[in-house]
């Protein structure tokens, strides 16, 4: 009997501490996690903060220490020299326009089409969803050399150019996940609508628009990161025009004030610089933006 | 099932329902269908405007001649472009011959056989050919030569990191949604560190890896290297045709895997756990469930994002750019410089239509084989 309760003892200790031995295990799995999706941005943090004989430093240190004496010492002119930077300055700029014009026209462009593909009935509707989803596919690089042709033939400064051929990679995916919103929306609605005399635009104006307002944040949001984040028509048009550089493309060619290679001090204070607003953004509408990537990425 | 109508039509119809519904109905889908058309319109123009019309002149201009700033008339010339990027020949290197005494060559230390240098094997005409690179096969040694070894090193290279990135992303991006759907304490906040990478620029995600991979202790890659004892400290990560590759891997790992955590996560949070419960209930160890209940739950989400991420691999741009410039191309950047550095319009163009036929044959399968739930 004693012999019986001893073993269960014995096994219950053995259970648990199986048990613990997961949990630990879990836990490191965590903090891996986290390490391996924040390191490389911890590192960028790290370097900004660091003067041109810090960074040179051999090892590199965790955090910016001292040459001489190894305390910690942390310097801000990186940052200073970013912001007096005219050629960065001048990217957040162009990037906002750039960024800001695309999700608008988009968003509105879009929310047409969507609303014909989801509710409306048309002949050629199965086609042209066909084409909708596979220009969402659509590699820009196959027709670089072709709106380069056009813009140098036809002198289109940079910025205009941007904002139109943005659309080939924005628009599609909007009214894709537009028409899949739109579709969703109760349809006795609208009908109510008509009944009470609304004419087609009038309900599309006041009760699909604000029902689908959600959708346009997310959609546009996406819209606007990805416009931001463009950088092969980016560089292709401001070749000849430096003044009109977005971020990605001042960023790639970041320059110092003193003609040297690299300053990745600024760089990296740069990088720190336009991260943090995203990285804002992002976490504010995080739902919305998993719901939105999921939509465009699952709905087949 | 939308029907638009004039409230005029509505009453008539209401009126005498039998009689006018034909006429209604026609005259309403005829509406509905005019209201359609219009709405899409402005898209339509505009993707005319930004993808058929440039994509007709790329096509166009792949069978020219056209440079930028050349004096010289743009001159039709068939397929010559693609012949040129395309061309590919595979010789037998013969082995080194030994002039005095007519006997092989073979290396002293090491006993093997020496064999002749591509460059003097490989064809000269019509067109030079240069070494891609060279391979033994049933005791010979060849030698695999391109008209344009660069364009079909990039062909390579591409095809290597799509597979390679895609292979890793499932994998990790596997591993990290299974562990945070897990309830824990700070799950939320797991989650939003997940969007970091993907918030991050490509451009500024290029440019910390490039400083982390940076050839002195400076960067964080050699201070591990060689805190490990596996080099010196002074790996030219970037520049060594060896880590090269595994680099660009790496670089392009770290910031679309949470993307695929997150879309797996979305997929695991369908799956109903009464099926897990049941699997419990019968003894299933997790490893079964896994295989049986949780893979195949997942398998749609997972082809769909495995999909997504092989175009955008296919067609990667900013990472090579960026931290490779010349020394290493991916199929874009390979069309890029060849349009802004040696201003060779119909020669760049050409590149580009060789890797949208690449991707269209890819998304082509990919959408007959998904379908699209219309109605």
């Amino acid at each position: 009997m004693a012999a019986i309760e001893a073993r269960e003892v014995d096994f219950t200790k053995r259970r648990k501490r199986k048990k613990v031995w997961t949990r630990i295990g879990f836990w490191v799995l965590i903090v891996l996690i986290a390490i391996f999706l924040l390191f490389p941005f911890y590192w960028a943090i790290n370097s900004s903060l660091k003067t041109e004989p810090q960074l040179r430093m051999t090892p590199a240190t965790f955090i910016p220490r001292d040459p001489g004496t190894g305390d910690i010492s942390i310097t801000l002119q990186n940052y200073t020299a970013a912001f007096q930077n005219r050629t960065f300055i001048r990217a957040i700029l162009n990037s906002s326009i750039v960024a800001v014009s695309v999700t608008v026209i988009a968003l509105v462009i879009g929310s047409f089409a969507g609303f014909a593909l989801g509710k409306l009935r048309f002949r050629g509707k199965s086609p042209s969803l066909y084409l909708i989803l596979s220009m969402t596919m659509f590699p820009q690089v196959a027709v670089l050399t072709g709106l380069y042709a056009v813009i140098l033939n036809f002198n289109i400064p940079a910025i205009p150019s941007m904002i139109l051929s943005y659309m080939l990679f924005t628009l599609p995916f909007t009214v894709w996940v537009l028409t899949s919103f739109f579709q969703q929306l109760p349809t006795d609605l609208l009908q109510s609508a008509q009944v009470d005399g609304a004419t087609p635009f009038q309900s599309f104006r006041m009760i699909l628009l604000p029902l689908t307002a959600p959708a346009l944040v997310t959609t546009g949001l996406l819209a606007f990161i990805a416009a931001v984040n463009e950088y092969l028509f980016a560089l292709t048009f401001t070749t000849i025009e430096p003044d009109a550089r977005t971020i990605p493309v001042a960023i790639a060619l970041f320059t110092g004030q003193v003609a040297r290679q690299d300053p990745f001090g600024e760089i990296m204070a740069a990088a720190v610089l336009v991260t943090i607003p995203l990285i804002v953004l992002v976490l504010i509408f995080q739902k919305r933006i998993i719901g939105g990537l999921t939509a465009g990425a699952v709905k087949g | 099932m939308c029907l638009y109508t004039e409230p005029e039509d509505l009453k008539l119809a209401v009126a005498a329902p039998e009689k006018l519904k034909p006429q209604r109905q026609s005259q309403l889908a005829k509406g509905e269908q005019k209201l359609a058309y219009w709405l899409l319109v402005p898209t339509l123009v505009v993707l005319l405007a930004i993808a058929f019309y440039p994509l007709g002149s790329v096509f166009y201009s792949s069978l020219t001649s056209e440079r930028f700033a050349s004096a010289a008339d743009a001159e039709f010339i068939g397929l010559q472009n693609y012949s040129e990027l395309l061309s590919l020949t595979i010789t037998e290197l013969p082995a080194q011959v030994d002039e005095a005494t007519g006997e092989v060559v073979v290396d002293p230390d090491t006993g093997e056989t020496q064999y002749e240098s591509p460059v003097q094997v490989l064809p000269r005409e019509p067109r030079r050919y240069s070494e891609v690179f060279t391979f033994g096969w049933f005791g010979s040694q060849y030698v695999l030569g391109a008209s344009d070894a660069d364009f079909i090193l990039s062909i390579i290279d591409t095809l290597i990191f799509t597979v390679a990135t895609i292979v890793l992303e499932a994998i990790i991006g596997l591993g990290i949604a299974l562990t945070l759907n897990v309830p824990f304490r700070g799950r939320g906040a797991m989650r939003a560190a997940m969007l970091v990478p993907w918030a991050i620029l490509t451009a500024v995600s290029s440019r910390i890896w490039e400083w982390m991979f940076i050839d002195t202790r400076a960067g964080f890659f050699n201070v591990v290297f060689q805190k490990l004892g596996l080099s010196d400290g002074q790996t030219p990560f970037l520049a060594d045709e060896s880590f090269q590759l595994p680099a660009a891997i790496i670089i392009d790992v770290w910031k679309t895997t949470p993307f695929m955590a997150l879309l797996l996560l979305a997929g695991l949070a369908l799956i109903p756990s009464e099926l897990y419960e049941a699997a419990e209930v019968d003894g299933a160890s997790k490893w079964s469930q896994f295989k049986s209940v949780t893979l195949p739950l997942l398998k749609p989400t997972l082809a769909v994002a495995l999909v997504f991420r092989t175009l955008d691999a296919l067609r990667v741009f900013d990472l090579f750019q960026i931290v490779f410039a010349q020394k290493k191309y991916s199929m874009a950047s390979f069309a890029y410089y060849e349009l802004i550095d040696s201003q060779r319009l119909g020669y760049s163009s050409a590149a580009s239509v060789v890797i949208f036929v690449m991707i269209t044959i890819f998304a082509f399968i990919y959408i007959k084989s998904l379908g699209i739930a219309s109605d």
